[in-house]
C-alpha cells in the first residue's frame, strides 16, 4: 500500500480561477447531433457538385476530433495539477468525442457505406493530414509528470489544434451553409465549433497561467519554440488546403480565414497575433454568430436550450412594491 | 458566390466587429440581388393584356374573379399600383417577396409577379367585383395593409391552397370525438393550417371505462396521435404540419403534459413536435398566492355529476364547489408553488407551454353570454367561443358545435399614422377579412365551416411597433410609447366596431346570437363612455400623426348604433406574431420589441441578414433588443394594447440563462395581474463565453 494522500475535488474552494465558470459554459451548450435534421440536406446532397471536397474536408475534421479525444485532453487533463482544471478538461474531452461522432452521424447520413469507408482510407492515406496530426501527438506524449514545461507545450499544442487547425476544415460547411446549402450540416459544424472555441480559450487561459511562472529566459525560449510550430503547422495547413480545395476555387479564402484564426489562437495563449489583418469572407463570419439567431417557429430547432435554474417560488415572489406605478398593479 | 449573399452578410459582419451600421451594404445587397436574381429571370410580357391572357390561358390566374370587371378597370388599378413608385427596403424584404410569394412558374425558374403585380391580383380577388373596394384595397395595401401570409399567397392563384391557416377544434371524451379530430386535423395540416386541439375534457390517465377503474389511458397518447398526424400530413413534404395541444391546469394528467416537452423527458411521453399549451384559472394563481396545496380532477367525474365538460365550467368558481363533492375524486394533492416551478423549468428548457389565463380571457369576454373561451391556438392570440360537437355512431347523424378558422391581417403602424383617413383604412381592412372569411369553406370539418358562417370572426392586428417607435425617438416600455400604444389600438377598436357595425347594417345581418353579447346590452362598451380625457405629451401626438383621438362622445354615439344594428363579426381584432409578413413589409414584428439590431434569419435552406427598418448609427441605441428590455415594462406595453383588443395578443417572453425559474414566475404573475390573456413562448438567449468571462474578471 503506497502512503500517497488521496486529495478530493472540492468545488465549494475555488482553486482555479474561472475553472467553474467554464465548466457552467460547456454544460450549458450540451448538444447532440441527432437533434439536427441532417437528413433534409439528403436532396441537396445529391446534386452537390463538389461532394469530394466536402467528404475529405469531414474525414479531417473527424481524425482531428478523434486525435484530440483519445489523446489531448486526456493527456492534458491527466498531467493538470488543479483537480478543477482536471474535471474541466475530462468534460471537453467528452464534448470532442460528440463531435467526431457527429461527423459520422453525417457521413451516415448523406453517404453510403463505400464511400465512407473509401474517406477513412484517404484519412490514412493523406500525408498532410497525417503530418498534423504525428506532429501534435508527439507534443501530448512528451508530457512528463511534473514538468510544467512540458505541459504547457501540450496545452499550446491543443490551442493550435483546436483555435487555429480545424479552420481550413469548419471553412466550407461555414461557407456553404451560409448561403443555403447543406444548412443542417452547417448547423451541427456551427455548434462543435461553440465548444472548440471554449476549449481555445479555458486551455489557453490555463496555459497562460503556467506560462506566468517561468523566467523570463524559459519564456523566450518557450516564445520561439511556439512560433516556429506554429510557422511549421502553416506551412504544411497551406498545402492541405490547396489539396483539399483544388477543385472549388476557394483556396486564397480558406487560407485567409486559416490566418485569422492563427492568430485568434495565439492571441488565447497571450501572445501577440503573426498575421496582418485581411478581409475574411462575411458569410464565414457570419456562420459562427449564431446565438440568438431568429429560428422559424415552424421549421428548425433553434439551438439553444439550457438546463433551468431552480429557485423556489416565495411570498416575496408575488410583491410588485419594487415596481415604478405598483400601485396600479393591485387592480385585481 | 452570390454577391448579394456576400454583401448582405458584410452588414452583420461590419456590425458585429465595429458595431456601426452600413445601410449602403444592404442597399448595394438588394439592387444587386435585383440584378442578378430577379431581372434575369422576370418574364416579360408586352402589355397588361398579354400578361393576364397568358397568366389565365396557362393557368397560373383563375378567370372568374378578374371577369368580374372590366379591362379598362383592371388597367387602371394597375396603373394605381404602379404610381406608388414602390421600391423593396431591404435586401430581406426583396428577397423574402421573390422566394415567398411572387408567382413563379411552375418549373419555379422564371418571375411572373412584381410586388405590385400581387397587390393589384390580391385586391381584385377579394373585392369580388367591387370596383370601390377594389380600389380601396390598392390603397389599403400599397400603404399599410397587409394581409396574413396565406391570403397574400394565394389569393387569385388557380393551383391554391386556403386563405386561411389557422385552427381550433375540441375533441370530447369519446372515441369517436377523437377518431373524427383526428381526421379533421389530417385534413386541416393537409391544408397547411395550424390546429390546435383541446383536451381538457378527456378522462386521464388510470380513469374508468365502461365503470372498470384504471382502463383510460389519459390525454398524453392522444397528443401523440396528434403530432404523428401532422408529421404525416406534411403538404408535400414542403412543411411539417403544426399544433398546439391545451391542457387545463387542474387536470388529472397535469404533470405528465407538463414534463412532455422536455428534451430530456421519456420517449414514450415526449411531444417532439407537437406544441403544448395550459389553461390557468384566476384560483390556480390565487392557491399560489396563498402557497396551498392544488387538487386535480378527473374531466370524467365532473361530467357525470354536473353534466358539463371541465372546459365548460369556470374552475374558479366551481373549484370549491368540487373539493367539497364526495362524488368527484380528489386525484392527487400538489404544492402549487412547486407545481408551477415544474412549468418554469420546463419553459426554460423547451420554451413550452404556452400559457392561456382563463379568467383573464373570460371576464372581459363580449361574448361571455354565449359561451365560455376555453382554450386558443398555435400563436395564442386567437380567443374564441366554442361548442363542442357531438360525434355520433356512424348510423346515426353528428351535432355539430362551433369551432374556429381563423382569418388574419395586420396595419403597419408606422406607415398607419401617415395615411388621409385612418377610419377609411380600418373598414377596408375589415371588409377584405370579411370578404376572406365569406370566400373561406372548409368543407370536410364542419364545426369550422358552421361557425365561420354564424360568427363571420376575423382578426384585424399590427405590426411594425417598435420601428414606428425608433422613428419616433421614443424608448419601447417608457411610458410614451405605452400611451402611444393604447391610444393607437383604441382607434383600431373604435374603427373597427364602426366598421363591423355598418357592415352589418349593409348585410342586415349581426354575428350568430349577437343580442346575448355585451355589444347588445352596451356593457362592452362602459370602459370607453366613462372614459377620462387623456392628455398626451408632444411626442406622442407626433408618433400617432394621423390616427384621431377617439372621445367618450364619439363611444356614446357609436355605442347606440351598435345597440341598433348590431355587429356582422363576433370577433374583430387579434395582434398575430407576424413573422414573413413583417419581412416583406421591413417591419418589425407584431408590438414586440426587436430581438437583435442586425437580425440573422435562419430558415431551412436559407440565411438572411436583416438589419432593422430605420436603423442608422444615430439612433441604433434606440432598438433596445428584446432580453434588454425590462419584461415588466414589457408587459406594460402589451396590456395597455390588450385593452382594446376583443381576442388575444402574441406576447413572446425574453430570458437569458442567468435567470431563475422564480424570477420567470415573478414575470408570468405580474402578466397574470395586468390582464395579460396570454403567453406564447419563452425565448432565451445563451450568454457566450466572452460575457461569461467579462463579468467574472
Amino acid at each position: 500500500m503506497s502512503n500517497l494522500t488521496y486529495e478530493a475535488v472540492n468545488w465549494n474552494a475555488p482553486t482555479s480561477e474561472l475553472a467553474k465558470v467554464f465548466w457552467d459554459q460547456q454544460w450549458k451548450q450540451i448538444w447532440f447531433p441527432e437533434e439536427i435534421a441532417v437528413s433534409k440536406d439528403i436532396s441537396q446532397w445529391q446534386t452537390f457538385e463538389h461532394q469530394d471536397t466536402y467528404k475529405k474536408v469531414f474525414g479531417g475534421l473527424t481524425l482531428l476530433d478523434t486525435l484530440q479525444t483519445n489523446v489531448g485532453m486526456n493527456e492534458i487533463a491527466k498531467f493538470a495539477p488543479d483537480l478543477q482544471e482536471k474535471a474541466v478538461l475530462t468534460v471537453f474531452a467528452a464534448f470532442e468525442a460528440i463531435h467526431a461522432k457527429s461527423y459520422s452521424y453525417i457521413f451516415t447520413t448523406l453517404c453510403k457505406n463505400a464511400e465512407i469507408d473509401e474517406i477513412f482510407e484517404w484519412v490514412k492515406k493523406n500525408e498532410f493530414l497525417q503530418y498534423k496530426a504525428a506532429r501534435i501527438s508527439d507534443i501530448y506524449q512528451s508530457i512528463e509528470e511534473g514538468d510544467p514545461e512540458s505541459l504547457w507545450k501540450a496545452m499550446y499544442a491543443s490551442v493550435m489544434l483546436e483555435s487555429f487547425l480545424f479552420y481550413s476544415g469548419f471553412f466550407y460547411p461555414l461557407y456553404l451553409g451560409g448561403q443555403g446549402v447543406l444548412r443542417n450540416s452547417a448547423e451541427v459544424i456551427s455548434l462543435i465549433l461553440r465548444d472548440e472555441s471554449i476549449h481555445g480559450v479555458a486551455v489557453g487561459f490555463f496555459a497562460q497561467n503556467i506560462f506566468k511562472r517561468f523566467s523570463q529566459e524559459k519564456q523566450d525560449e518557450l516564445k520561439i519554440w511556439g512560433y516556429e510550430l506554429l510557422l511549421d503547422l502553416y506551412q504544411n495547413e497551406l498545402r492541405y488546403t490547396e489539396d483539399v480545395y483544388a477543385e472549388t476555387g476557394l483556396s486564397p479564402e480558406v487560407k485567409a480565414y486559416v490566418r485569422y484564426n492563427a492568430n485568434k489562437a495565439l492571441m488565447n495563449v497571450g501572445f501577440e497575433a503573426m498575421f496582418p489583418e485581411e478581409e475574411v469572407n462575411p458569410i464565414v463570419m457570419n456562420g459562427i454568430r449564431n446565438e440568438g439567431s431568429t429560428y422559424d417557429f415552424f421549421s428548425q430547432k433553434g439551438a439553444t436550450y439550457a438546463v433551468a435554474k431552480v429557485a423556489p417560488i416565495t411570498d416575496d415572489t408575488f410583491n410588485f412594491s419594487h415596481l415604478k406605478g405598483s400601485e396600479k398593479s393591485e387592480e385585481k | 458566390m452570390k454577391t448579394y449573399l456576400k454583401l448582405n452578410n458584410e452588414v452583420l459582419n461590419q456590425y458585429a466587429t465595429t458595431g456601426s451600421i452600413d445601410n449602403g451594404k444592404d442597399k448595394e445587397a438588394t439592387r444587386r440581388y435585383f440584378l442578378e436574381e430577379v431581372n434575369v429571370r422576370m418574364r416579360h410580357f408586352i402589355n397588361l393584356e398579354d400578361k393576364l391572357e397568358y397568366l389565365i390561358e396557362e393557368g397560373y390566374y383563375e378567370k372568374e374573379f378578374l371577369e368580374a370587371y372590366s379591362f379598362e378597370f383592371i388597367k387602371g388599378l394597375y396603373e394605381k399600383a404602379y404610381s406608388y413608385k414602390f421600391r423593396f427596403s431591404s435586401f430581406m424584404s426583396a428577397s423574402k417577396f421573390y422566394e415567398g410569394y411572387a408567382m413563379k412558374s411552375r418549373d419555379g425558374k422564371e418571375i411572373l409577379e412584381k410586388y405590385e403585380d400581387r397587390i393589384v391580383i390580391i385586391a381584385l380577388y377579394l373585392a369580388q367585383g367591387d370596383e370601390t373596394l377594389a380600389e380601396q384595397a390598392v390603397e389599403a395595401m400599397m400603404e399599410a395593409y397587409q394581409p396574413a401570409t396565406p391570403t397574400a399567397l394565394n389569393s387569385g392563384k388557380k393551383a391554391r391552397g386556403e386563405l386561411v391557416s389557422c385552427f381550433k377544434l375540441t375533441m370530447d371524451d369519446t372515441m369517436n370525438s377523437i377518431a373524427e379530430n383526428i381526421g379533421y386535423c389530417l385534413e386541416l395540416s393537409r391544408l397547411g393550417g395550424g390546429v390546435g386541439v383541446n383536451l381538457t375534457d378527456l378522462r386521464p390517465l388510470g380513469d374508468p371505462i365502461k365503470g372498470i377503474l384504471n382502463k383510460a389511458s389519459g390525454v398524453i397518447p392522444v397528443a401523440k396521435l396528434l403530432e404523428n398526424s401532422f408529421l404525416y400530413s406534411n403538404q408535400l413534404g414542403q412543411r411539417n404540419g403544426s399544433g398546439v395541444a391545451y391542457l387545463n391546469i387542474f387536470h388529472g394528467d397535469i404533470e405528465n403534459f407538463i414534463s412532455s416537452k422536455k428534451p430530456n423527458a421519456d420517449d414514450k411521453i415526449r411531444l417532439a413536435t407537437l406544441s403544448t399549451g395550459i389553461i390557468i384559472p384566476g384560483i390556480f394563481f390565487e392557491l399560489m398566492k396563498r402557497d396551498k396545496d392544488v387538487v386535480l380532477f378527473s374531466p370524467y367525474d365532473i361530467y357525470k355529476e354536473y353534466g358539463q365538460r371541465m372546459s365548460e365550467l369556470s374552475m374558479s368558481a366551481m373549484y370549491y364547489e368540487l373539493l367539497d363533492n364526495p362524488n368527484i375524486r380528489k386525484l392527487k394533492r400538489l404544492n402549487a408553488r412547486k407545481l408551477y416551478t415544474e412549468i418554469k423549468k420546463a419553459q426554460f428548457e423547451s420554451g413550452y407551454p404556452f400559457e392561456i389565463f382563463d379568467d383573464n380571457v373570460n371576464k372581459v369576454h363580449p361574448l361571455k353570454g354565449i359561451g365560455r373561451v376555453k382554450m386558443s391556438n398555435l400563436c395564442t392570440e386567437i380567443l374564441q367561443v366554442q361548442e363542442t360537437s357531438i360525434i355520433t355512431d356512424q348510423d346515426q347523424p353528428n351535432e355539430y358545435g362551433l369551432d374556429v378558422s381563423c382569418n388574419l391581417g395586420s396595419l403597419d403602424i408606422h406607415k398607419a399614422t401617415k395615411v388621409n383617413d385612418f377610419g377609411q383604412l380600418v373598414d377596408t381592412s375589415i371588409r377584405l377579412l370579411t370578404n376572406v372569411s365569406t370566400m373561406t369553406y372548409i368543407r370536410n370539418v364542419p364545426s369550422v365551416a358552421n361557425a365561420n358562417k354564424l360568427m363571420h370572426s376575423i382578426g384585424l392586428g399590427v405590426m411594425n411597433l417598435h420601428g414606428h417607435l425608433v422613428h419616433e425617438e421614443i424608448p419601447y416600455g417608457s411610458q410614451d410609447s405605452i400611451d402611444f400604444i393604447d391610444a393607437f389600438m383604441e382607434a383600431v377598436n373604435y374603427y373597427s366596431i364602426q366598421s363591423s357595425m355598418e357592415i352589418a347594417k349593409e348585410k342586415k345581418e349581426t354575428f350568430y346570437r349577437f343580442e346575448d353579447s355585451d355589444y347588445a346590452n352596451g356593457e362592452y362598451f362602459n370602459q370607453y363612455t366613462d372614459k377620462k380625457a387623456v392628455l398626451h405629451s408632444s411626442k406622442v401626438t407626433k408618433a400617432l400623426g394621423s390616427v384621431p383621438l377617439i372621445t367618450a362622445h364619439m363611444w356614446k354615439e357609436l355605442k347606440a348604433q351598435v345597440m341598433e344594428h348590431g355587429l356582422y363579426h363576433a370577433y374583430r381584432l387579434a395582434i398575430a406574431p407576424t413573422g414573413s409578413i413583417s419581412y416583406i413589409r421591413n417591419s418589425t414584428a407584431s408590438i414586440a420589441p426587436c430581438t437583435e439590431r442586425v437580425e440573422i434569419r435562419d430558415y431551412a435552406d436559407s440565411r438572411t441578414i436583416y438589419p432593422m427598418p430605420f436603423m442608422n448609427n444615430d439612433n441604433k441605441h434606440l432598438y433596445t433588443e428584446a432580453y434588454d428590455v425590462n419584461p415588466y415594462e414589457l408587459i406594460d406595453v402589451y396590456a395597455a394594447a390588450q385593452k382594446h383588443v376583443d381576442q388575444g395578443i402574441s406576447m413572446t417572453l425574453y430570458v437569458t440563462d442567468q435567470w431563475t425559474t422564480e424570477q420567470l414566475a415573478k414575470v408570468y404573475i405580474y402578466a397574470w395581474m395586468k390582464g395579460i390573456k396570454s403567453v406564447y413562448y419563452v425565448r432565451q438567449r445563451l450568454q457566450t463565453l466572452e460575457e461569461c468571462v467579462a463579468c467574472q474578471i
